[in-house]
């Protein structure tokens, strides 16, 4: 694959990895009391679990023999969901089981897929709590595109012709370097797509955009110039 | 070409293995009160609520697991390669990395109680002699789990991944599951039992965490025995279904169809959490709070 190919698709994969981890809802630690809507962890830790439990999947797929580029770009998406899908239900198992909530988005009166009323429904003296639909959906959205992301990275520096192992390495700081930029943006919690925080998803595109084209550019010259990675 | 039957039975290991990985990686963070319902134990005293409870934030639990993993996975690789048996380099590696853990453990508590000295908060000697060897025994297990599943996947799945950085990305991962999942349990109930069953903690209560045992003042261990319930059993079945559904589905079926099946459990999964959204809305209603709200016009 020719280098100027190589360094637009690893901004691609930038740009989808900061839009994914946008989708996600992480409700910080004010989530892990029940006092924010979304999954009660940081921004960086949950789209990184995500993102490298899709880069598992897509590297393993990535080396059967003739395997298209869609497949391993999916597998790594699926890999992604899958991580994501199961953290959020059982999480949500935990606050109606464990804690005894509904869930419920302090940042929407009606959720916009269910139409369900939402702010009757949030615990007095709190931001919401738990994922509802809405916020489940979005996170299922955000790990797809950080899943793609990060497997697009993943095969796109062995098409640079680095080693397996090193490949992924890059794979998981420029994956890291992307999630840290959103997780700037959001500047703590977001409850997904219906969030007006979302709206300064633009910004992000843009430190993106330079970050992940600066990586690109050093990686693109490095292996060029004969570093044997 | 492994055949399925062999597949299978590894990847219900490598599942049963992320189940106990997860649980104890959970009861971990409760006993040594890590990540982010520690934000509580460290706002307590200054908002005059002395404590016995462990107060470790070394780092986010995802960094501080892929730490331990990649400590331990090194350790038991270099002595794979000197001919240990697997299970004696596992249990090294993993014994290492329980040293660092420990050591972690104890620098952080004095540290971070030290700092709180203006508000009177001692530094219990105790509470890190009793504390620290459950914390490292459950960072043991956890990280022996981690090496044993990331093995199976390495070794006989032959994942182009090598072995070290496999145990790192699921260390990665098993810290994301513990903090999302089972710290919710402590952060939420544990930590505020004698706030009524069913409501998020309210702004105004923060820091105000119970410091009173079932018999006694309460420790971090006591925590753990509560969370244990719950709380790192829901941590260890989502790793565990995490690990073996995403690789039953690579196994069983061929590549396009191992795609389509993980989009159908995604769908599955959104239902279910649909349908565990209708049922906690009918079952628990409304808060009267806000429906008195609602009729007195606000």
């Amino acid at each position: 694959m020719d280098p100027i190919t190589i360094i637009l698709g690893l901004i691609i994969a930038g740009i989808l990895i900061v839009i994914g981890v946008h989708f996600i809802p992480v409700g910080g630690a004010p989530a892990a009391m029940a006092m924010a809507t979304g999954v009660g962890t940081g921004t960086v830790q949950l789209a990184t679990g995500a993102g490298l439990t899709g880069l598992v999947s897509a590297g393993y797929m990535y080396h059967f023999a003739n395997v298209p580029m869609s497949y391993v770009l999916l597998s790594g998406a699926v890999g992604s969901m899958l991580m994501l899908g199961i953290t959020m239900l059982i999480g949500n198992v935990i606050y109606i089981f464990g804690v005894g909530v509904p869930p419920a988005s302090a940042k929407v009166k009606f959720d916009p897929i269910t139409k369900y009323r939402q702010d009757i429904y949030v615990s007095p003296g709190t931001e919401g709590q738990g994922i509802p639909t809405v916020c489940f959906v979005s996170g299922i959205i955000g790990a797809f595109l950080g899943g793609v992301g990060g497997a697009l990275t993943y095969v796109l520096l062995n098409e640079l012709g680095l080693s397996p192992a090193i490949s992924a390495l890059i794979a998981i700081g420029f994956f890291l370097a992307n999630a840290v930029l959103a997780a700037y943006n959001i500047a703590g919690t977001i409850e997904g797509f219906h969030d007006p925080k979302f709206k300064r998803l633009p910004r992000a595109i843009v430190s993106s955009l330079i970050v992940s084209g600066f990586i690109a550019a050093i990686l693109v010259l490095a292996a060029m110039g004969g570093v044997v990675l | 070409m492994m055949d399925v039957n062999t597949g299978l039975g590894l990847v219900a290991l490598m599942g049963a293995a992320a189940t106990i990985a997860g649980a104890a990686e959970d009861l971990e963070s409760d006993i040594g009160s890590q990540s982010n319902p520690n934000s509580q134990v460290q706002l307590a005293p200054q908002v005059g609520v002395l404590h016995r409870i462990f107060n470790k934030a070394i780092s986010g639990e995802p960094p501080a697991y892929a730490f331990y993993s990649s400590i331990a996975a090194t350790v038991a690789w270099i002595l794979m390669n000197a001919n240990f048996n697997i299970i004696a380099a596992f249990a090294i590696g993993a014994f290492v990395a329980s040293i660092f853990h420990g050591i972690y453990a104890s620098t952080a508590y004095m540290g971070r109680i030290a700092s709180q000295r203006r508000y009177g908060q001692p530094i219990y000697l105790d509470v890190i002699y009793n504390h620290l060897p459950p914390i490292m025994a459950h960072g043991f297990v956890a990280t022996f789990c981690i090496l044993g599943l990331s093995y199976i996947l390495w070794h006989f799945f032959e994942h182009p991944f090598p072995f070290v950085m496999l145990a790192f990305i699921w260390g990665i991962t098993v810290g994301a599951i513990g903090s999302s999942t089972g710290d919710v349990h402590y952060g939420s109930e544990r930590e505020y039992q004698n706030k009524p069953f069913g409501s998020g903690l309210n702004a105004a209560l923060s820091g105000k965490i119970v410091t009173k045992a079932e018999i006694g003042t309460r420790s971090s261990i006591d925590n753990a025995w509560f969370c244990a319930k719950f709380g790192g059993p829901a941590t260890g079945i989502t790793f565990g279904l995490i690990v073996f559904l995403d690789n039953w589905r690579t196994l069983v079926f061929d590549q396009f169809m191992a795609i389509v099946v993980g989009f159908v459990i995604v769908a599955l999964l959104i239902v279910a959490n649909w349908l565990l959204e209708v049922w906690a809305r009918k079952s628990y209603g409304p808060y009267p709070e806000k429906l008195a709200m609602l009729e007195g016009g606000a």
